[in-house]
């Protein structure tokens, strides 16, 4: 990938895009779920993907960005997100976030990593593994309550699985050469 | 449409419409409707509070979030500090339910209301809604387990005060950051003065109007408030002025307690 400075943030600016999206998705969420134990697994989780967003939205100042610099992703994958976000269905939702959108962002973060330095990018290093590892936990934490909810909600496998290759097929997110620098912050 | 925006009516008074709950509980809408119990501490009454606190603390979690989803353009740190609430919240829901099935008791055992969700999510502004949720709720919850953890610790049960303890103590953090952007929104934005000012005053009407049905739950409510008394060592940890807390402990007909320290 080989990423320029201002590449860099642009880049952390569309990461922090997701994750204020992730948090705002969850926020909607938990009035509109009627599962109880469901409610209180996204609320913990709306203050993980606040503090990835923050950690970002801070690293991209370090990058010459204004602070808290977000970029709102290329069309198709807007799109995908809006659609991924009108689900209604508690089993749907769960899904959602926990086998298409952490998994798919981890790939994202991953493939940052591989165009960056470690020693000269490091900061953002620190910040994308603290994101993956705390996914690792929330995914852990899903798990232990879809045991807990076995009896009451079931999943469709496939309608996963479609969503991934939706997700998977759209190479591009981060529109790039915007100028970063350049930008007016924009609020999240 | 947001489910803010969506409405209900309960005897005259238009609200906000109830959150999604599971079929298995029975939601009030009104004080009569809960169940109540001659002995506050029996087995039965002590999952009752159990349950309605749970209830309680969902609706406080699904407040937060609300606000986050409603105004995506409030200040980011500002923004921070509801979704911390929002992960305490439901925390407390979770120890609360625990503590709950440890007693026996089930999801659904008792009605719920939603009352604070339904006043909360009429106000159009932010501000409105902290001084509605954190600073008055909130507040007056403090106020509430600064005395009941001593009334189940008189009973032997030390988990449940345990419990409430630290529910104590995340709620003073909740209310301290609403009380200090509410002042800087209001300095920012004089008008806000005014949205908050008709929030409450839109609280106090449909308290009275709900409660004018139910002469006897308004009765046994202003007792126990004044049995409770006010927390003013935790109102001060969570900024409130003294001379705010002065007005609180004289409408709570506590006026020989004005600025006296600790709990009236």
């Amino acid at each position: 990938m080989g990423l320029i400075l201002r590449e860099k943030a642009e880049y952390l600016g569309t990461f922090r895009w997701m994750e204020v999206f992730l948090m705002e998705t969850l926020a909607r969420w938990v009035p509109t779920t009627p599962e109880m134990e469901v409610k209180v697994l996204m609320g913990r989780h709306i203050w993980d993907s606040a503090q990835h967003a923050d950690a970002l939205g801070k690293r991209t100042f370090e990058l010459r960005a204004p602070l808290h610099y977000t970029l709102t992703p290329l069309p198709p994958y807007l799109d995908l997100m809006k659609e991924l976000a009108a689900v209604e269905d508690t089993p749907g939702r769960i899904q959602v976030v926990y086998d298409v959108l952490l998994p798919a962002f981890t790939a994202r973060y991953q493939e940052y990593l591989k165009g960056s330095d470690s020693l000269l990018d490091e900061p953002s290093y620190r910040v994308i593994h603290e994101i993956v590892n705390a996914y690792d936990r929330m995914r852990q934490e899903n798990e232990a309550l879809r045991e807990q909810l076995k009896e009451t909600l079931a999943f469709d496998a496939r309608l996963a699985e479609e969503w991934r290759r939706k997700e998977a097929a759209i190479a591009e997110i981060v529109p790039r050469g915007t100028g970063a620098t350049l930008a007016a912050g924009t609020h999240a | 449409m947001s489910i803010s925006a969506r409405r209900k009516t309960v005897q005259g008074i238009q609200l906000c419409a109830d959150p999604a709950r599971e079929a298995c509980f029975h939601i009030a809408q009104n004080d009569s409707e809960m169940r109540t119990f001659d002995d506050a501490m029996s087995e039965t009454a002590r999952r009752e509070r159990l349950h309605r606190h749970m209830n309680n603390e969902m609706g406080a979690l699904e407040i937060a979030a609300q606000c986050l989803a409603d105004f995506p353009d409030a200040p980011w740190d500002l923004r921070m500090q509801l979704a911390r609430q929002a992960s305490d919240e439901s925390r407390h829901v979770a120890g609360l339910y625990r503590r709950l099935r440890q007693l026996g008791g089930h999801k659904g055992e008792f009605p719920i209301g939603n009352f604070e969700w339904a006043v909360t999510n009429m106000c159009d502004t932010l501000a409105a809604r902290l001084a509605i949720q954190n600073r008055t709720f909130e507040a007056g919850q403090m106020d509430l387990l600064g005395a009941l953890h001593k009334f189940w610790r008189s009973v032997g049960d030390e988990t449940t005060a345990e419990v409430l303890e630290h529910i104590l103590a995340d709620e003073i953090n909740h209310v301290r950051f609403a009380n200090r952007w509410i002042r800087t929104m209001v300095q920012e934005d004089r008008r806000l003065l005014l949205k908050v000012a008709t929030a409450i005053r839109f609280l106090s009407e449909t308290n009275a109007t709900l409660l004018a049905g139910n002469p006897a739950a308004a009765s046994d409510n202003t007792k126990k408030h004044a049995a409770l008394g006010v927390n003013v060592e935790d109102r001060r940890h969570a900024d409130f002025s003294d001379d705010e807390i002065n007005e609180i402990l004289k409408q709570a007909g506590m006026s020989t307690f004005v600025a006296a320290k600790g709990r009236a």
